[in-house]
């Protein structure tokens, strides 16, 4: 089945839909994917030192059935459970992981967000139809999820902090239609609907709140004052009444093909083979739209949740097949498949309007034209940059040997030459850092009359000079000295371009160039 | 191929026209399928074709770095097209542009690229030279004592290279700095070029002199040395008359 691609509705807010995923054992979970020999009836768990004391951080669900929980001190979770595994808790790693499984949710919508530190939204408006409506949908993420080894609770509602504080505080993944969110909220127990810090949820409970039912029968200003504003602003967006953005992880692409596969492929034959239909997929739907892409970049999602990126980016707007297929060539080599990919999908991140018929053959007649020549150049350009430096140079209007030459786009015009820029007797090759030389003048302004250069002494023929460069005041660069370039031809006829930098009491003789 | 048939007319010119651009295909000079002319390089040096032939690989041992980057840069100006300069990322020498300007080598048709290892700098070379899009093409050699020395450029990758030429039309170099023995390569001709004395012989250092050689050329006759003057302003290289250059190389052999 080829995935559409997808719309985002032009509806109002109201008219959206949240897909929350709850991950309460993502760190254990981890563990257990990472090291496949860990017995599985073994309680796990992970580990922090907190100042002197070392406490659990995350605990597996065997480890909370015996009452383990997060807090506790380490010592005495051994005493409970002496056959418990304990590994150090890895805040970045699970960080990542999550990420990494946001950018997996994107084989739903384009629109998928972490909710750290263990939690996944998606905005799937408009995209249900495709896998048979909300309910198919969150059967199918939570079933893919769990063949990955990661337990999930999901919920779907219409507001994100509503699906989120469902998917945590309920068990049986419910899917409930928009505009009844307060209702839904409102028997949820308030610390994992509401996410509260721990000193106000004791407050709370204290004074014998503890559901968001009994929140929202209170009088809001006394509670206002008494717990802060953060307090009212998520009961809000639980109830709906405030809206909540998503941060999807990445930016929603502007075209997209997918190809789901019945079997996981694994050899580079078949991965080029989908990649070739896809592309001519693509590159037809671009031409439809009067589009070509700058940047594409090519998912696979891997049997076991991974997914893995492979970007190109072009200099020119492009929808030949042909070219985009030999810039993937260079780079799919990253892929790993492992067990296999069961889906792909190329989204076009950058496009930009394109004139038809610029996409031409190569050859028009057996006569190359001009077109067919910028055409040729700026695909080299493509190829090159895909693993090397390249750019054209820019003149800079500059004294300044460092600064008379900037880095262009290989694609960008390049603008005129100053006048005065290409002078006379200027090097063919500047050195990167300028090399120390030692030199002998017979008086302090005098040029050289003898280098010492790789070691050995030369004797100078001739030297002209000097040219004295100072640095560009209006750059605020205190290191710059002053420069008195010399051209000097040594007695084997060598020419180079030496300076003499500094102060005249504490001159340093550098070599900057070599002449023609 | 097939205008030899022996029911042909006995057209000798004809038959021997034939068999030379058969010839020439064979070798691999890129001369024969090109309409374009070879590249110039000085009025009176006896080179087959008249010029360095386009489509073609050719190799420059330079002696000191700025006579070969300038020698290299004037070749590639005449090309009159887009050029591409690869050379080692971490290479200490760069090429610099307002210098290559003067040799003719303008900003506009100039494109630099700096690869991070070998194998991808062969790659670039090959892919420049096999497209028509681009006229000429110089692979720097870095001038650092490198471990893995000069070898990298062997018969195989030399000959990779004058495929992709052939195939595409360019003209394509190699600079590399003169060492006492260098590999064979299938370049289509070996150059060496040096500096020689120039500020006493006149104009200062703006008009400087080569000692120019060429070691070996593929259906000629290799030659030299010959002393030569840049002409920067006027952008043409001048043979010295004979007498001149022997003088020339008198004083150099003296001084070295």
């Amino acid at each position: 089945m080829t995935g559409q691609p997808c719309l985002l509705p032009a509806g109002g807010p109201g008219s959206r839909r949240f897909l929350a995923l709850h991950l309460p054992c993502l760190a254990t979970d981890r563990i257990r994917r990472a090291e496949p020999d860990l017995p599985t009836d073994q309680p796990l768990a992970t580990w922090a030192a907190s100042g002197s004391r070392r406490v659990l951080v995350a605990v597996d669900q065997a480890a909370a059935a015996i009452g383990l929980r997060p807090g506790q001190a380490l010592a005495d979770a051994e005493a409970i459970a002496p056959d418990l595994v304990l590994r150090p808790a890895d805040p970045d790693g699970d960080a990542q992981a999550l990420q990494a499984l946001a950018l997996w949710a994107r084989r739903y919508t384009p629109l998928a967000a972490t909710d750290p530190p263990d939690g996944l939204l998606l905005d799937i408006t408009g995209c249900a139809h495709l896998l048979g409506g909300e309910a198919d949908l969150l059967r199918d993420a939570l079933a893919r999820l769990q063949r990955a080894g990661i337990a999930t609770r999901g919920a779907v509602a219409g507001a994100a902090a509503t699906s989120a504080a469902l998917a945590r505080a309920r068990l049986d993944n419910p899917v409930v239609v928009s505009g009844i969110e307060a209702a839904v909220a409102a028997p949820l127990p308030l610390g994992p609907a509401l996410r509260l810090p721990p000193a106000m949820l004791a407050d709370l409970a204290r004074l014998g709140l503890r559901r968001v039912r009994d929140l929202l029968d209170q009088p809001r200003a006394p509670l206002a004052r008494r717990f802060g504003p953060e307090l009212m602003d998520r009961l809000d967006a639980v109830t709906g009444q405030r809206r909540t953005a998503i941060r999807p992880a990445t930016a929603p692409p502007d075209l997209t093909v997918a190809r789901d596969l019945l079997e996981p492929i694994i050899t580079r034959a078949s991965i080029d083979a989908v990649l070739d239909r896809l592309l001519a997929a693509l590159c037809a739907r671009l031409r439809q739209t009067g589009l070509g892409a700058r940047r594409i970049v090519l998912s696979a999602w891997r049997v076991d949740g991974v997914v893995q990126e492979v970007a190109i980016g072009t200099g020119q707007p492009t929808r030949a097949p042909a070219h985009l297929r030999r810039l993937f060539a260079e780079r799919l080599e990253q892929l790993e498949p492992g067990l296999g990919f069961e889906r792909m999908m190329l989204e076009a991140r950058a496009t930009e309007p394109m004139a038809a018929g610029t996409q031409t053959g190569l050859e028009i007649g057996g006569r190359h034209d001009a077109a067919a020549m910028a055409e040729a150049l700026a695909q080299l350009l493509d190829r090159l940059a895909q693993r090397l430096r390249v750019h054209r140079v820019a003149p800079v209007a500059s004294h300044w040997p460092e600064r008379a030459v900037a880095a262009l786009d290989p694609h960008a015009p390049v603008p005129a030459m100053p006048a005065g820029w290409a002078t006379p007797g200027l090097p063919v090759l500047r050195r990167r850092r300028p090399e120390p030389l030692e030199a002998m003048a017979l008086l302090p302004d005098d040029p050289p009359s003898l280098l010492r250069w790789c070691g050995m002494a030369h004797r100078l023929h001739w030297a002209e000079g000097p040219l004295r460069l100072e640095p560009e005041w209006w750059r605020a660069r205190p290191d710059l000295r002053r420069r008195d370039y010399y051209r000097v031809e040594l007695a084997s006829g060598v020419r180079l371009w030496v300076c003499r930098a500094g102060p005249p009491e504490a001159a340093r003789w550098l070599l900057h160039g070599h002449l023609p | 191929m097939s205008s030899a048939a022996p029911d042909a007319p006995l057209d000798q010119a004809a038959i021997l026209a034939t068999l030379r651009a058969r010839v020439a295909r064979l070798e691999g000079t890129g001369r024969a399928p090109q309409e374009a002319r070879p590249i110039p390089v000085c009025d009176d040096l006896p080179l087959p074709g008249g010029g360095l032939a386009r489509a073609a690989v050719h190799e420059v041992l330079a002696m000191a770095p700025g006579c070969g980057a300038a020698f290299c840069a004037l070749l590639l100006a005449r090309t009159g097209g887009t050029v591409l300069w690869i050379a080692g990322r971490r290479d200490e020498l760069l090429a610099w542009p307002p210098g290559l300007a003067r040799c003719g080598l303008v900003p506009a048709n100039l494109i630099l690229v700096r690869a991070e290892r070998w194998p991808d700098a062969l790659w670039a070379m090959e892919e420049a030279l096999r497209c028509p899009a681009v006229t000429g093409a110089v692979l720097a050699l870095t001038w650092e004592p490198n471990p893995e020395g000069d070898n990298r450029l062997d018969l195989t990758a030399t000959r990779r290279l004058q495929l992709a030429a052939e195939a595409g039309g360019a003209l394509g170099l190699l600079l590399r700095p003169d060492t006492a023995h260098p590999a064979p390569t299938a370049a289509v001709t070996r150059w060496r070029i040096g500096p020689l004395p120039t500020a006493q012989a006149g104009a200062g250092l703006d008009e400087p002199r080569w000692q120019l050689e060429l070691l070996r050329v593929r259906g000629g006759t290799p030659g030299g040395p010959w002393a030569v003057t840049w002409r920067a302003a006027e952008g043409r290289l001048d043979l010295e008359r004979e007498e001149t250059a022997s003088a020339a190389r008198a004083s150099r052999g003296a001084s070295a």
